[in-house]
Order: structure tokens, then sequence, then C-alpha cells
């Protein structure tokens, strides 16, 4: 039997929790994707010819909408435990008659909502700003969706390791933001030399950023259909791993 | 087993080396008012902590009206409510919300719960602060909330460790009658502490802990009468070496000129001693009486003193 109150409840708190702080969860990752824009628009733009047969600003965009869904969705739930641990508000869900699958649940739920916020006000200043055509809107929404609850799992894997904010930094600079950047946001791996492009295919990230650019643009480095199982599969393994850590509590209690 | 609100049975726990329970056993019937009483780091959170769910036992049972806290930990938990040592902290939201997430969690959806946190913020005077962020609040202010939270599934138990650590006086008294309140409505409470005073006023019932070990239990009447060290001095007015008082015979011992009495009651003993001395021409010089507290046994139990 679920606590469908319980799991409604602490969703809503994590989602609350992160439009209260709207300056520090939404803006920011629209305002540095507007400034790529302008800047790659309308300076870079004229030195660097079109790949894959469109203009570098819209070729970049799918990437940049990548980039900020899956750092917020990671961030929101990795931030939320760590917070809940090192303010001694955990105990409060500890002690609840919630499962830890609902827990889990609700702190994933929580992060995809925010992942996908940013991913589609992204996604709209694209639209507004360069015209970003979007080929297929359901599978870009899709897209921008698994990699949200991918990643939002994520997060919830590294909140619950995660003893102090300087460990939870380190795994975000040390491993999501060179994987993302690696991942081929700002260019197509094709550009690259092949022990590099052989490399990029261990990296998951790319392939999400070559989803949903095929998505949006109908261009990829590799086959759209690659790119959804894997999408799949992060999910479906992020997921299982914060919810099997969860219920067995063995970060979190003593 | 069902007319037991809380079980507890042969708990252990050790961290490494450490063992901080070894074995404990407590039984607190429904309706009861239990202290576990003992000094810092004696094991009182760490029971509490395993019978909550916050901490894995090593071995050992906790039930709460007979069932399992592990097994079946939805119920045992929708039945406890819990005012932690430790305040919270909270920076996002007012505390009338964070009163619904918590009701939330247990359950309870925001149409039931509105009633009650209207009447906890105000029975426990947080009403006009109900849109304040936590960190606004005073300490005391913090105290009551952590009480608030612990009463708004109106669970039957409750549980509150250290509940007046840190706290003024007046708060203290006025935490105390609202816990007698809450316990003469019907709540099995059980408090943990290191004031003597609040156990002694407020539970029926005690257990003394440390080191991980139930020392002895008891109402605190009753672990004063058999373990403490209650009498009557008398100060006399000159050296005597021997003398007879038949009916006290048993239980004085005298040095120089100082008999000390051991008795139960040392207020209705006075009495007769003075009767007796005064048959036997012995001059008094004066009287003084002890009365042994918790304390008292405390110190006798372990050789140690609460607050240490």
């Amino acid at each position: 039997m679920i606590n469908w109150v319980g799991l409604y409840t602490l969703t809503s708190r994590e989602v609350g929790r992160f439009f209260s702080v709207y300056r520090q969860t939404v803006i920011p990752g629209l305002i540095s994707s507007v400034l790529y824009i302008l800047i790659f628009g309308f300076t870079l733009e004229q030195r660097i010819s079109e790949i894959q047969g469109v203009s570098y600003t819209m070729f970049i965009l799918p990437g940049l909408i990548m980039m900020n869904t899956l750092t917020n969705a990671s961030s929101n739930t990795s931030s939320s435990m760590l917070q809940m641990k090192l303010l001694q508000q955990l105990p409060d869900l500890l002690t609840a008659p919630l499962s830890g699958l609902e827990i889990s649940l609700a702190y994933i739920i929580g992060g995809t909502i925010r992942g996908m916020v940013n991913g589609i006000l992204v996604l709209l200043v694209g639209i507004v700003l360069i015209d970003l055509p979007v080929y297929n809107p359901a599978g870009t929404l899709l897209f921008i969706f698994l990699v949200s609850w991918a990643f939002s799992s994520m997060g919830l894997v590294m909140g619950q390791i995660a003893e102090s904010w300087d460990q939870l930094a380190m795994i975000q600079n040390f491993f999501l933001t060179p994987l993302s950047f690696l991942g081929g946001v700002f260019y197509s791996i094709k550009m690259l030399p092949d022990w590099a492009q052989n490399l990029s295919y261990f990296n998951p990230i790319y392939y999400m950023i070559n989803g949903i650019r095929f998505m949006i643009l109908e261009k990829s480095d590799s086959p759209v259909s690659v790119s959804l199982w894997m999408a799949i599969l992060l999910t479906f393994l992020f997921t299982s791993l914060a919810i099997i850590m969860m219920q067995s509590g063995k970060r979190l209690k003593q | 087993m069902e007319d037991l609100a809380i079980q507890i049975k042969d708990l252990k726990k050790s961290y490494k080396e450490l063992h901080a329970l070894k074995g404990v056993n407590i039984n607190i019937p429904k309706g009861g008012f239990f202290g576990l009483l003992g000094p810092n780091g004696a094991g009182k959170t760490t029971t509490i902590n395993i019978l909550t769910g916050l901490v894995f036992k090593n071995s050992g049972n906790c039930f709460v009206f007979g069932k399992d806290t592990v097994d079946d930990y939805r119920y045992t938990r929708s039945k406890i409510g819990i005012a932690a040592q430790e305040l919270s902290v909270d920076w996002f939201f007012s505390i009338e919300k964070l009163l619904f997430f918590q009701a939330g969690y247990y359950g309870i959806n925001r149409t039931d719960a509105k009633y009650r946190i209207e009447q906890l913020l105000k029975k426990l005077g947080l009403d006009k602060k109900k849109e304040s962020r936590l960190r606004q609040l005073s300490g005391g202010m913090k105290r009551r909330f952590q009480i608030a939270k612990a009463l708004v599934h109106d669970p039957d138990i409750l549980i509150l460790d250290e509940p007046t650590a840190g706290v003024d006086v007046e708060l203290r008294h006025e935490l105390w009658d609202y816990l007698k309140e809450l316990h003469s409505n019907g709540k099995t409470i059980l408090l943990t502490t290191h004031y003597i005073e609040e156990a002694e006023l407020l539970c029926d019932n005690v257990s003394i802990i440390d080191e991980g070990e139930i020392l002895k239990e008891g109402s605190p009447k009753k672990l004063t009468e058999d373990l403490g060290k209650s009498g009557v001095t008398v100060q006399l007015a000159k050296e005597i070496d021997e003398l007879k008082i038949p009916i006290l015979e048993k239980n004085y011992s005298i040095e120089n000129s100082r008999m000390h009495f051991s008795v139960k009651n040392p207020e209705q003993a006075i009495p007769k001693i003075i009767q007796e001395l005064t048959s036997k021409n012995i001059t008094i010089h004066s009287i003084k009486t002890e009365t042994s507290s918790l304390e008292d046994v405390f110190l006798e139990l372990t050789g140690k003193s609460l607050n240490e």
C-alpha cells in the first residue's frame, strides 16, 4: 500500500523548495543560455561555418537545453538531500510512515520537474530568439523528461553518498560538467580525431545531447534509437540505484 | 503485550568497538509516563532512535502496541510523535507550512490537518508566528514548534528527547504543565532527561540507564525509598558512649556526639527520635534531616552525577 498523501506532500515540498528560490534555481540557467546565444549568435557565428547544415547557434542550442536540464535535475535532488542531512530535517522523513520507495519517488519527481522547467525554458528561448525549428515536439519533450528523471535519480544517489557540500561540488565539477562539455554540446564529434570520437561513445551524455538534437533539428551523430535506448537505460539504472540505496538506508542511518 | 504501548526487548547496538546498548529492556504500559534517565552518552537517544527507525539495531526487538517497529513500521511510526533533541532548521517554508508537510508525511490531507494545526499553534503560543521561518523564532519557540510537530498527527505515543534542555525556567514549567495535560488526556509519554526534577515530577516510572545498561527501574518514589539514603542527623550536646533506643535500635550510627538515623521518612521519624532521646535524658543540640532524591539514587548506582 502506498502512502499517497505522504508521497504527494513530499513531492510538493521538493517542488515548492526550488520555486521559492527561483532566482537560484531557474533564472541562472536561463541567463547563461541567453548569453551563449548572444555571444555565439552575434559574434562567433560569422566565423564558424555551419555544422551539419545548420547555423552554429542553432546547433548548440539542443545541447544547452540538455546541459541545463541535467544539471538542474541532478542538483535539485543532491542538494536537497544533503541539506536535509545537514540541517537535521532528515529524521522527520525517516521517522514518518514513508517507505524508501515513496521518499525516492518524491525526490526524483521534484528534481524531474525542475529539470523539465529549466529545459523547456531554454527551448522556448531558442524558439523565440533564433526561430529554433522543433522537428518533433513530442520526442523533444520525451527526451527532456527522460534525462530529467535519470539525472534527478543520479542526484539522489549523490545526495545520499555526499557528507558535505565540498564532496557534492567535486562530483559536479569533476564529473558532470566535463562529461556535458565533452558530450558534444559545442561540436559534432565528427570534428574530433578518431580516438576522441571513440572515447565519446562511452560518455552517456553524448547520447542525450544527440538524441534531443535529432528531435529538434533532425541532425545527429548517432542513430536516435540508440540515444533513446541509452536514455531509458540510464533512467532505469539510476532510478533503481537511488531507490535501493534509500530503502537500505545505509547512507542515511547509523 | 497489547496493554503495552512500548516494549523494548534485549536491544543491543554497537558502533565499532563502542557498545552503545548492551541489552536494554523497557516496558511502558498504555497511558504511562515514562522517563529514561541517564547522563549524556548513556544510550538514551540511541534507544529512542532505534525505536523510531533512525538507527539500525544489532539485535533485540522493539514493539509498539504489540507490533514490531521494523516489520510493521508504517503502523508503529504512525502511532508515535517525536520531538527530537536536535532542533532542525529550514530556510524555505513558514512554520505553518512545515506543520502541513509533517501532517502530510503521516497521510493526513490538508483539510483534515488545518483545524489541528490551528489548535496546536494556538495552544503552544505560536499562532502569531505562523508565517515566520524557523530561524526567526527564539530558542523557546523552536522547542515549542518541535512539540507541535510531534503532535500534528495526533499520535497515541509522544516521545520527547530532552524536551527542556537549554530552556528557561518559565518555559520549562509551561512545558511540564502541557505534558501533564497531554498525559491526562490519555497519551503515553516517553521522555529522556538528565533533569532529576523533571523525572520526579512527571514520570510514573523511570529507568536509570548508564553505559548502555538499564541499572534500575521503578517509580521515582520507590527508587528513592529503596535505594536512597535519607535520614536524620542529631547533634548531641555532649559526647556519649553507648545508649539503647529500642524502637530505632537498628537504624542508627554514632560518632562522637553525632548520631545518624537511617529512616525512609525523616520528617515522620523526628518526633519519635526526640521522644526517645529526651526520655533518656540526652540533650539535643540540633537536628538535621536529609531526604534523598533520584539524584542520590543515581549517584549510588553509577558513582557519577547525572550532569557528568
